[in-house]
């Protein structure tokens, strides 16, 4: 019924279907944009709208009190707030392009590539994969412990670039472009860096925007290494100074400074989805091989 | 340098028999046209294949022996694999590893000291023994995983359906259906479920459930009950498996649906005949990534005692403790996950050709 729409041979009927279609999925389109209109509406929500029990999901007199309040707080710091900002936006760029790189690069050997151990590989990835991810904490903290990498700015990045779950779909991903399209490449005299960058890495590009969505949250949110890693706070990223406050402020104003905090460390989740998505959509209408 | 000559030599000439035969392929009649095109796939990568296992003029048996290593495919594998087989090494296979040792002991954790102390399988006796509470939460899961997964898989290929379809808005659908990846991965979503958003408020109330109760059996009550209070949590874990049907059924073969639909099938008949059998591995993928997406979800129960067990200070529970936990956890994970591949593997079959 799907992708079954080549040949329309009665238009009229199919636009009856259409309207079908649309009653089924927009009910459903409207719970999942439900979280991001209550996440913006909470932010703007005065103490006592906050406090309200049921709460209620629309804000009724919007207010700047709690951005007030939270930029009052980030003033009040020995470090500046830019410099966190900057150490967040660093590690996040720098993990999302590494941790794309290796994935690409090593799904397309063990998806495209025939060598001992390859299947052995992929398979301790995946169990890796679902291995719980906190209680490899402290054996982590050991390793950079004897790296020697505490209070290093790599290890913010370190710990997180190689992600499972990021080898595990690019390489299911890339085992389905077509064996016969890398084969027409290496005839026309291609190497193998020219067609991991020039078939693979386009073919396969709503996996590595997913993958980029997802290694980006994983950096832009991660507290760990500067939790446990680091003690120098001119290291740590934003998204722990932002958790500070919500901890450590007066109780009356901590929910709409944790309201408010929330939607600034869920924004740049927006951008990038926003900046992403039309690559994950486009998904294989480039494929080149039918 | 010569040999690399002679080997590409070799390769472009068994490539031009291959095109060869494709183009007498394409030469045959329209219906012969697809299967053709990928019956010549495999040829190529078997002429590949060849060519390195055996070279033409083994003249110096070292050389050749060195040669042959360094242009394997065994070699550009793992030079390719290497950078992330370190960085997989380092931060999450040896860590994994360090948890099972630590599972067999009592940890003690001080600054600048970590010492463990070797009891056997007493923290495994400890979980599924006498704590009631992770057993209980075990159960909870198995549960959890046996409604969820089915849900999930039905749900997203229905939906990848409905979008793959043209549309009008279909571009901005997807965007939507795909948007919760940006929440359940995050930090948002424990905001989003203490606050109660996750639920829709009386969904519950538009079913009666103690009327169904009646006529149903209780546990059937019992799924139904919790799939509908779980409902927008189903939606929102549905975003990367719909993104993988999506593609799954682009790269359908048309033409199948074409020839089909001379022979007077339906579109019902189609998809079961045509639609999913093609699209089972990507089915098998899906109810993968699903089972693992939810077991090692942050707000998991047994993931959040697992937590507030390792960072309890009272003797209760300890590192050692939470990674016996993890250790039991993971088994029964693998245990669901084998299962679930096993019953649709079962049911793999060629697409059968109408």
């Amino acid at each position: 019924m799907a992708s079954f729409q080549g040949k329309k041979i009665n238009p009229k009927r199919f636009h009856v279907s259409q309207l079908k279609f649309y009653v089924f999925l927009l009910p459903l389109a409207l719970f999942m944009i439900l979280p991001i209109i209550y996440i913006f509406s909470t932010a703007f929500k005065p103490a006592e709208e906050l406090f309200k029990f049921p709460p209620s999901f629309f804000v009724v007199n919007p207010t700047w009190e709690n951005f007030k309040s939270l930029f009052e707080l980030m003033a009040g710091t020995s470090v500046p707030a830019t410099r966190y900002l900057f150490n967040s936006i660093l590690v996040t760029v720098l993990t999302m392009l590494i941790s794309i790189f290796l994935s690409v690069s090593a799904g397309y050997v063990l998806s495209k590539k025939k060598f001992k151990g390859q299947k052995l590989l992929f398979e301790i990835n995946t169990l890796a994969l679902m291995f719980v991810p906190i209680a490899v904490t402290i054996p982590r903290f050991i390793i950079i412990v004897n790296l020697g990498l505490t209070d290093r700015f790599i290890s913010n990045i370190l710990p997180i670039v190689a992600m499972p779950v990021g080898l595990f779909l690019i390489k299911q991903f890339i085992d389905q472009v077509p064996n016969a399209l890398l084969e027409a490449a290496r005839m026309d005299g291609a190497n193998e860096w020219q067609i991991l960058t020039k078939i693979i890495i386009p073919s396969v590009r709503p996996a590595i925007a997913t993958v980029a969505i997802m290694s980006f949250q994983s950096a832009w949110g991660n507290v760990e290494a500067s939790v446990y890693y680091l003690n120098n706070e001119s290291l740590k990223t934003f998204a722990y100074y932002i958790t500070t406050f919500s901890s450590a402020s007066t109780s009356s104003i901590t929910q709409g400074v944790t309201a408010a905090s929330a939607l600034i460390m869920f924004v740049p989740n927006l951008i990038i989805f926003i900046v992403m998505q039309s690559k994950v959509m486009d998904t294989m209408a480039h494929s080149g091989i039918k | 340098m010569k040999k690399n000559i002679k080997k590409q030599n070799l390769t472009v000439t068994e490539g031009e028999a291959v095109a060869t035969d494709e183009a007498l392929a394409k030469a045959a009649p329209v219906a012969g046209d697809t299967p053709a095109a990928e019956a010549v796939a495999p040829v190529p990568a078997a002429a590949v294949g060849g060519t390195d296992v055996t070279p033409k003029k083994p003249k110096d048996k070292k050389e050749g022996k060195a040669y042959r290593f360094f242009h394997s495919e065994t070699f550009s594998g793992y030079l390719f694999v290497l950078p992330w087989l370190i960085g997989f090494c380092v931060f999450v296979a040896y860590p994994i590893i360090q948890t099972l040792i630590f599972s067999f002991g009592t940890v003690d954790i001080r600054p600048g000291e970590i010492n463990t102390t070797f009891i056997g399988f007493e923290n495994y006796a400890k979980a599924l023994v006498r704590d009631g509470n992770f057993t209980k939460a075990l159960g909870d899961y198995v549960t959890e995983m046996v409604l969820y997964v089915p849900v999930i898989t039905v749900i997203s290929l229905i939906l990848a359906m409905l979008l793959n379809s043209k549309l009008k808005g279909t571009g901005f659908f997807r965007t939507i259906f795909f948007f919760p990846v940006i929440i359940t991965s995050g930090p948002v979503i424990k905001m989003f479920v203490d606050q109660g958003v996750a639920s829709f408020p009386g969904i519950e109330n538009l079913i009666d459930f103690t009327a169904l109760a009646e006529t149903l059996p209780q546990f059937l009550v019992d799924a139904l009950q919790f799939l509908t209070s779980e409902f927008i949590m189903i939606l929102w874990f549905s975003g990367i498996q719909i993104l993988v049907f999506m593609t799954g059924l682009q790269k359908m073969d048309k033409s199948m649906y074409e020839a089909a639909k001379i022979d007077g099938a339906t579109k019902w008949e189609m998809f079961w005949k045509i639609t999913l059998p093609a699209l089972n591995p990507t089915i098998v993928l899906n109810v993968v990534f699903t089972v693992v997406m939810q077991s090692i979800f942050s707000l998991n129960p047994i993931i959040t005692k697992i937590q507030t067990d390792m960072n309890a200070t009272d003797g209760s529970g300890g590192y050692g403790y939470a990674s016996a936990m993890a250790w039991i956890y993971f088994i029964v994970m693998l245990a669901i996950l084998g299962l679930a591949v096993l019953i649709f593997k079962k049911h793999e079959r060629r697409p059968k050709r109408i």
